[in-house]
Formats: C-alpha cells, sequence, structure tokens
C-alpha cells in the first residue's frame, strides 16, 4: 500500500466486496419481477389486441362487408353439402347438427387462432 | 457462439449477455446472481439503508435486462450495471429532497481518531466511509465505486462541477486520513478527471 498511490488502493478497495449471504435470494427476486413484468406485458398487449380486434371487427360489420362475406359463405356452405351429400350416405347427419355458413366459418377461425397459439408456443419452446 | 453454450453457470459474461439479448431470462439470472453483490454493496457505500439498497439494485439489473443491446462490451458487465445503479440511487436521493445536503454540506466529525501505522489493516472501506459527509460519501462512491467521472457524477446529480471536485477532494482527504494515516500518496484529483 505504501507504494501504490491511495487513488488505486481505494480503487482496489471498492473493488472488493464480500459476496452475500443472500445472493441466491435476490437473484431470485429479481427473476421474479422479470417474470411479473413480462406478465403484464402480455396481458397489456392481448387487452390492446381484444380492444383492436373490436373496433376493427365492428368496422368491417358497419362497411357492409359481412352482407357480401354471406352470399359467399352461403355459397360455399351450399358447395360443401353437395360435395357430402354426393360422399355420405343418404340421410346421414353427424351428430344430427346441421352444418351451416357460420359455423364452417367459425369453425376455420378457430382453427386458425389454434394454429396461431401453437406456433406461438412452438417458437418459445425452439 | 451464444447458442453453443449449454450451462449458464460456466459461461464467460459477455456469452450470457448475448443470450441475454436475444431474451435469456436464465442467462440473465445467472448475471445477477454473479454480480448483485458488488452492485449491492455500492449503493450502501453510496448511503443507502440495506433495503433501498437491494430495491434500487434490483431496479438497475431489470433496467439493464430493458437495455442489454446497448452493452457493448467496452467495459465489464459489472461496471456497467453499477454504473446504472449510480444513477437510479442519485434519482431517487434526488426525490427524497435530500439534494441540499451537496449543498450545506456539514463537516463530519471523525468517528474514531486515526490510530497509529498499520490500522489500515483494521479499519475497512465501510466504516471509513461513515466519517464522510452524505455528499462527500455520495460523490466519492460515484467516482471510485461506480467509475463515473467527476463531470458524469456532477450530471447526474445536477450539481455544478466544481461542488462535486470539491466533495470528493474533502472525501478523499478524510479517507487518506483514516485508512493510510501518515502516509504520501499522489494529488487527490489526479485519477477522475472532469
Amino acid at each position: 500500500m505504501a507504494e501504490a498511490s491511495f487513488e488505486m488502493a481505494l480503487d482496489r478497495m471498492f473493488a472488493e466486496t464480500p459476496a452475500f449471504a443472500d445472493a441466491e435470494l435476490f437473484a431470485l427476486r429479481c427473476e421474479e419481477r422479470m417474470d411479473r413484468g413480462w406478465t403484464t406485458r402480455r396481458l397489456l398487449i392481448g387487452s390492446l389486441g381484444a380492444v383492436g380486434g373490436l373496433i376493427g371487427g365492428g368496422q368491417l360489420l358497419g362497411s357492409g362487408l359481412w352482407g357480401r362475406i354471406n352470399v359467399l359463405s352461403q355459397e360455399s356452405g351450399h358447395a360443401l353439402n353437395r360435395g357430402l351429400e354426393s360422399v355420405l350416405p343418404q340421410g346421414f347427419a353427424p351428430g344430427g347438427l346441421a352444418i351451416s355458413a357460420e359455423a364452417i366459418w367459425m369453425s376455420a377461425a378457430l382453427a386458425v387462432v389454434a394454429v396461431g397459439l401453437a406456433l406461438t408456443r412452438l417458437v418459445r419452446e425452439i | 457462439m451464444a447458442d453453443s453454450i449449454k450451462s449458464p453457470a460456466s459461461a464467460h459474461d459477455l456469452d450470457l449477455v448475448a443470450l441475454a439479448a436475444t431474451g435469456g431470462r436464465a442467462a440473465f439470472g445467472e448475471l445477477v446472481r454473479r454480480h448483485s453483490s458488488p452492485v449491492r454493496a455500492l449503493l450502501r457505500r453510496m448511503g443507502a439503508d440495506p433495503a433501498t439498497a437491494d430495491d434500487v439494485a434490483q431496479d438497475a439489473f431489470l433496467a439493464a435486462f430493458e437495455q442489454i443491446s446497448d452493452f457493448r462490451g467496452e467495459g465489464t458487465f459489472q461496471a456497467w450495471v453499477k454504473r446504472i445503479a449510480a444513477r437510479l440511487y442519485v434519482k431517487r436521493w434526488r426525490r427524497e429532497a435530500r439534494r441540499d445536503a451537496l449543498n450545506d454540506a456539514p463537516e463530519a466529525e471523525l468517528a474514531a481518531t486515526p490510530g497509529e501505522g498499520g490500522q489500515a489493516d483494521r479499519i475497512d472501506l465501510d466504516e471509513a466511509l461513515k466519517s464522510l459527509s452524505e455528499a462527500e460519501r455520495l460523490c466519492v462512491s460515484m467516482c471510485y465505486g461506480a467509475g463515473l467521472s467527476h463531470a458524469e457524477a456532477a450530471l447526474a446529480l445536477n450539481t455544478p462541477l466544481g461542488t462535486v471536485k470539491s466533495h470528493v477532494k474533502r472525501g478523499l482527504d478524510k479517507l487518506r486520513q483514516r485508512l493510510a494515516p501518515g502516509r504520501e500518496f499522489g494529488p487527490a484529483e489526479s485519477k477522475v478527471n472532469g
């Protein structure tokens, strides 16, 4: 210490710190806070997405697009029914449910959502 | 490089930083494990009570995680987080309206009379820092513990550069008196330049 300058000694003293006994606990708390931050962020993004989706949906309904889609879906529903009638035996109705055009579109939308969720999960796992 | 790391515990800091930059929270957790003690100790040396020090240290690590892509590896990761932590603590300190202490710092009395040669081995830095005024302790710790220049410390404290320099000088004189009485050292302002 006699040869070294005081400031260098001070630098060294500041650099020398004992390991805190609760360092592991501190790290866990930090990780918890990081997780909390991510959860909050995900919730925020999800809520904003839902609100945005509702607004967008409202705009689409108001623009008369629904009528055009309805016509399209009825045509596709009829086509699907004709296809099913040609394949299935006469008088067969699965589960006794009639297949409407809306049900087909809703099923397709749910399938897209399910694929999206699966892809998100897959990306996170990778 | 970072992709090939199997165990965070054995990885180099820079590899962990690279992993954390891609969202790797486990990698960042390992960085926290490695460097939390020095950061917490610095904050306590700056004058924070243990609870506040831990609070600010957590904030500093979270801020570091948020801005990890800004870390270019020019210094050590620990030094980088220390600087973030020091600035965050100063911000909190200023919020608590204690900044008057900078301009109206009472002369702290030495807690104990300096002893004979060899006492430096017994009086550690933490004890010696207690003999400094709040402002001196803050300025010395920012410049020597967190590695900020006088100008950076003045900016963080929103205080004139000259005020910071004089606090550092007085603080160093007191520390020299406590830690190494009777020994000759170089001038106080030689290392950290404004």
